[in-house]
């Protein structure tokens, strides 16, 4: 099948920070120096060069990465944006392999979101309803949005500030596992209550943090990955799924919101690919820009029913020893906040068995889930079983 | 970025009205305005004006200036109505602050308008 003879063989990181001094564009060539070092490539073995579609054109292009490794770009993409262009991104390594465009891919991505004055909020000015019907009744970022689907979601299905509480606090426990995690003070449920309110009713930690950062991975066949110097990590699937409404609409207007369609398109295609099932699924990193978003995509990536993400989220437990170990780095509310790409390192490094104290025990099988609504994208990498 | 598709919504908020797009092929309301009706494509829509009570279907207590020209005012109300004689349309406003302390999800609410000079008309809500 197509989406099994593609790996992941090389992964690369900047350390994420609040604040950086080296650059977007510095910061991306180091995480792609990385990437290549990890996979034990040189650029000459790089024809293609894969972003997302949005946010990396006008900041860090591709023509320019290439031009700086002196990559020979037979290939040239990028879908969507941010994580959901992020998570699907297998799907490029797929086409061009398969169609003999290209053998070997590089996918980079990363922000300056935490030095940058307009931060994440800037992004959304790209949309000319919210600028005329939003904006001028205060109505400006991302937590202001989540905070009206926290709120109705309380009010339909009886989720309660603790089971958000919950989800902060697990995955802190997880970055202090992490070497590179922004966050590095312990979080108690105590701690969550008195922390601030942002935008009622989330709090400081239900929020993502902000962070300057780039990270890369290189992508090839499978028969290529096994000489590598890593073992393969194998994309057994990708997928992506949106709906047609656009950035403008998809927060307020959809009946009954609180949900991502596109989060269960993605989740079957990778499914098929992999023939598998989500009961096959060792751990998730999944694009939890707030506590609430990460519950919302539990539900429509199908790990449980819709209204009973809390109950699951209690009863099967999300931490590392968890039934269903979710975010294992911290994710993007206690690790950084690169819109996900960092998930797929971390998904990479849980399959290498290389995440140290954070290791989940008998990990094989991962599912990375990103978020751009009303896209999402998700990628299943398998430990290489042969 | 003011879109000429957006104008009737101020020009109507200017005269006390509230009004939204609705498409006369297919008898629905949408929000926001675009050229093309989302439900059936027709272009052939029109500006419809509506009694104006609304009803809570969510709502925040901003407490985090993220424009820093409103850290004055904090905190303020963001909330999202839905009206009856408007399905399909959820309109983004703020609540007058003498409330804010006992929203409800479900709470009824009437408009407010406000012109002042040289502004957009902006549309508030108070509990009905
Ligand atoms: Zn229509």
């Amino acid at each position: 099948m197509l989406g099994r003879h593609i790996a992941i063989v090389g992964v690369g990181e900047t350390r994420p920070v609040r604040r950086s001094d080296k650059g977007l564009r510095g910061l991306v060539v180091e995480a792609v120096e990385a990437a290549l070092a990890d996979a034990g490539l040189e650029p000459g073995d790089i024809d293609g060069v894969v972003s997302d579609g949005l946010i990396m054109p006008s900041t860090v292009p591709r023509d320019w990465v290439a031009a700086q490794f002196g990559f020979g770009r037979s290939y040239d993409g990028g879908m969507s944006y941010g994580g959901a262009a992020t998570a699907c991104s297998p799907i490029h390594a797929q086409l061009a392999i398969s169609s003999g465009m290209a053998k070997t891919l590089v996918y980079y991505f990363g922000v300056d979101w935490g030095t940058r004055a307009s931060g994440p909020y800037g992004f959304h000015d790209l949309y000319a309803g919210k600028m005329a019907f939003e904006k001028p009744y205060g109505f400006t970022g991302q937590p202001q949005y989540f905070a009206l689907w926290a709120r109705r979601y309380m009010h339909e299905y009886g989720l309660t500030e603790r089971d958000l509480a919950t989800i902060a606090v697990t995955q802190r426990e997880s970055a202090l596992l992490n070497p590179l995690s922004q966050a590095t003070q312990p979080l108690t449920y105590e701690d969550y209550f008195a922390s601030r309110m942002i935008s009622s009713p989330l709090r400081v930690p239900d929020c993502c943090l902000l962070t300057d950062g780039a990270c890369a991975f290189v992508m090839t066949s499978l028969e290529r990955a096994r000489d590598l110097a890593k073992p393969p990590v194998r994309v057994l699937g990708a997928g992506f799924g949106s709906e047609p409404i656009s950035g403008d609409d998809v927060f307020t207007q959809p009946a009954g919101m609180m949900r991502i369609p596109g989060a269960r398109i993605a989740t079957g295609k990778a499914l098929q690919q992999a023939g598998i099932t989500l009961a096959d699924i060792d751990f998730a990193e999944v694009y939890d820009c707030f506590t609430i978003s990460c519950l919302l995509q539990l539900e429509d990536i199908g790990f449980c029913k819709r209204g009973e993400g809390a109950a699951f989220i209690r009863e099967k437990g999300i931490g590392l020893g968890g039934k269903l170990p979710v975010n294992t780095h911290g994710g993007l509310l206690s690790h950084s906040y690169l819109l996900g790409v960092e998930h797929v390192i971390e998904a990479v490094r849980q399959l290498r068995g290389e995440a140290g104290r954070g290791q989940v025990a008998g990990a094989e099988i991962g599912l990375v889930g990103g978020l751009s609504n009303p896209d999402y994208g998700v990628m299943i990498l398998g430990r290489d079983v042969r | 970025m003011m879109l000429p598709e957006f104008a009737g919504f101020f020009e109507n908020a200017a005269q006390q009205r509230l009004a939204f797009p609705y498409c006369r092929r297919c008898a629905n309301f949408h929000w926001y305005p675009m050229p093309r009706c989302p439900q059936c494509r027709s272009r052939d829509i029109i500006w419809r004006s509506i009694e104006g009570r609304g009803e809570l279907v969510s709502f925040s207590h901003v407490m985090h200036a993220f424009d820093k020209s409103r850290s004055d005012a904090l905190p303020y109300v963001v909330a999202l109505v839905k009206f009856a004689d408007a399905p399909g349309v959820n309109l983004i406003t703020n609540i007058d602050a003498p409330a804010m302390d006992t929203l409800q999800v479900g709470d009824s609410v009437v408009p407010v308008f406000r012109t002042d000079d040289g502004e957009q008309p902006m549309v508030e809500f108070r509990l009905a």
